[in-house]
């Protein structure tokens, strides 16, 4: 079937033609753009930790009648009070291994700052940002991580820190990442970096093979990977206790640490949000990255539904008004197969139109995304997916109609009305 | 070339039945110009439409340029149509989004024609009609004469074993049908075989042969006096 008779009747409906090709257009460019945003956001949501987070959970808590002051007596009274509940934690029959920290991958709840190779340099100039976990000699084996360079923290390496205490610590164990990226030749263990701005050098000890930063946002997208890790015990009126549990003992964990904690200590607040297993901080972390994608799903399918059913209106509305010359077409000796793929090569025309202005409006609508809203550059991929996906959904939608319109009978050509 | 043996239609509702073909016979040989005349609702249209395999019939046979078509599906029945027969309409039924030259094109194309050939067809048949000039105008730019010179044009440009002509002047004034009517005479003459379906009894007169039909059947009008006189007139007035 040749398309050029088929263009020069498009010609005489081209209002018709146009507002299709426009739907399909614009629907190619929203489509491509929501899925690889869908794609984004999914990805992130399936990004690994690098933690066993099968048997992690948190304990938030705060003391009651603590002190809150920086002084040496107030951080050794509540340096007690941690140990006292470090113990009674490391002593659970579940448990594995416990750290004190002050916070965890995806709780969205940073300590971040720079890290520079030259003493004094200011935020602006620091090499690289970084975000911190504080913690003591179990942190690593806590979270599970695997030291892949130099060592681990002693207990002989764990400081007391008050919570406005601007100290740097003096050794630290960074990610892979943030190594290569202060040392590209990979041999960051036993160098001097300075957090801050401070012009006190920390020493590197170690490097773990992956951590991510505690935020999720897109503002921690430069450093996502960044991380160090400090041998310091926070001490303030608050604690944080991450907890790894034996294999497969998480719930029982979970459910015996409230009452050993007021055990141990009744004078603290535990509420029904201070235990959280690490697969409710993920929930909580993507939460608005799974809406976000379920949102663009749903935007979606409404539009690939309401441009099908502008195809199906038009179609139809064509078939009707065609009715007789189709009938006339068969009477020449169109068979109802030559009428089938006569609306089928029409829907691919207008779609083809239209997709090819989709393509363009598609790489436009990412620039404009990447310009504004820090998103990353669409590949080519999903422009072809959403283009086959444009030109099936035309394809579908016009078959029911052009099936019908196969079906108009020869006998149509004699009649007068 | 077309035969017709105790055909019958009928035409069936929850309620009636009604009969538009009642053994209905007729034979038409190869190179006449048959005119099929009756009274409105006599069954001429529907003779034609089966005629042109446009539409079944109930029972009897029919041979088509010697083959039965009782039994053909309807891709075998669309490349019959498409290979043997011209239709001529009424109502022109040009495509209206088509200029003439892709309107005398659609049944060549669905012939799976190679474009050469098919535009040599087309240019030839436009020629003998005379309106080879207008082959780029659309059926809107063109006088009903010229559009049924069209139509013409497209039936013919597939060489079709049997012309089928539905009325092919009722759409036109006296002027432009004598120009029809000579040009289908003139096709004839060459030797092709034409049925012609009209109630016009002068245009009846200029066919070779008339076969009347009344109420789904062919009727000898000799022996039918209801039509005897208007139809015998008619035709003396033409011929004399």
């Amino acid at each position: 079937m040749s398309v050029h008779p088929m263009i020069a009747a498009l010609r005489k409906h081209k209002a018709g033609v146009i507002l299709i090709a426009m739907q399909i257009a614009l629907t190619l460019a929203i489509v491509c753009n929501a899925i690889f945003i869908i794609y984004t956001r999914v990805d992130n949501v399936r990004r690994p930790s690098g933690l066993d987070e099968a048997n992690l959970f948190l304990v938030t808590q705060q003391w009651v009648g603590a002190p809150s002051g920086d002084d040496p007596d107030s951080i050794a009274k509540l340096d007690a009070l941690e140990r006292e509940d470090l113990a009674a934690l490391r002593a659970m029959p579940d448990v594995e291994s416990v750290t004190p920290t002050n916070s965890v991958p995806l709780l969205n709840s940073s300590w971040t700052g720079s890290v520079a190779l030259k003493p004094g340099s200011d935020l602006r100039g620091g090499t690289a940002r970084t975000a911190f976990y504080f913690g003591d000699e179990n942190e690593l084996a806590t979270l599970g991580v695997r030291l892949v360079a130099g060592r681990n923290f002693t207990a002989a390496d764990v400081v007391n820190r008050a919570m406005r205490d601007q100290r740097q610590p003096s050794l630290v164990i960074v990610s892979k990442a943030l190594g290569d990226k202060l040392f590209p030749k990979g041999d960051a263990v036993g160098k001097a970096v300075y957090f801050n701005g401070d012009t006190m050098p920390t020493t590197i000890v170690g490097e773990v093979e992956r951590l991510q930063v505690p935020s999720t946002s897109s503002w921690s997208s430069g450093f996502f990977w960044d991380t160090t890790i400090a041998p310091i015990r926070l001490n303030a009126n608050f604690s944080r206790y991450l907890i790894r549990t034996k294999p497969g003992r998480l719930e029982a964990a979970m459910r015996a640490v409230t009452p050993t904690l007021y055990k141990t200590n009744p004078m603290r607040v535990l509420d029904d949000d201070s235990v959280k297993s690490f697969a409710d901080i993920r929930s909580d972390a993507y939460r608005a990255d799974i809406g976000m994608a379920v949102l663009m799903g749903i935007v979606c399918l409404i539009l690939l539904a309401v441009t099908a059913a502008g195809i199906v209106g038009l179609t139809s509305f064509w078939v009707g008004q065609r009715h007789r010359q189709i009938g006339v077409r068969r009477a020449l000796g169109a068979r109802k197969i030559d009428i089938l793929h006569y609306f089928q090569l029409e829907n691919l025309l207008i779609a083809g139109i239209g997709a090819l202005i989709g393509i363009a409006l598609a790489i436009g609508l990412n620039m404009v995304l990447i310009k504004n809203f820090e998103m990353s550059r669409m590949p080519i991929v999903y422009v072809l997916g959403g283009l086959v996906v444009v030109l099936l959904l035309g394809q579908a939608a016009v078959f029911v109609p052009a099936r019908r319109a196969s079906n108009v009978p020869p006998v149509v050509a004699t009649r007068s009305v | 070339m077309l035969k017709m043996t105790h055909l019958s239609k009928v035409y069936r509702t929850e309620v009636v039945e009604t009969y538009a073909l009642r053994d209905f016979n007729i034979d038409v040989k190869e190179g006449e110009f048959v005119a099929v005349t009756g009274p409105s609702g006599s069954g001429k249209t529907t003779f034609l439409t089966i005629a042109g395999l446009l539409e079944t019939f109930t029972g009897g046979e029919y041979h088509l340029d010697g083959i039965e078509v009782s039994q053909l599906n309807d891709n075998a029945r669309s490349k019959i149509r498409n290979e043997k027969i011209g239709f001529i309409f009424q109502a022109f039924n040009l495509i209206p989004d088509l200029n003439v030259f892709d309107n005398v094109e659609v049944p060549l194309r669905y012939r799976g024609m190679k474009a050469p050939e098919r535009k040599e067809r087309i240019m030839g048949a436009l020629e003998r009609v005379g309106l080879a000039s207008r082959a780029k105008h659309y059926p809107a730019e063109l006088s009903g004469g010229q559009q049924q010179r069209v139509a013409i044009a497209r039936a013919l440009a597939g060489s079709p074993r049997l012309l089928l002509a539905d009325e092919p002047t009722g759409n036109l004034d006296t002027q432009m049908a004598r120009g029809v009517l000579e040009l289908l005479e003139e096709i004839h003459r060459e030797g092709a075989t034409i049925v012609m379906v009209t109630h016009d009894p002068e245009l009846a007169a200029r066919a070779q042969r008339n076969v009347h039909i009344i109420d789904g059947q062919v009727v000898d009008l000799a022996e039918d006096p209801r039509f005897h006189t208007a139809y015998t007139a008619a035709a003396g007035q033409v011929r004399g």
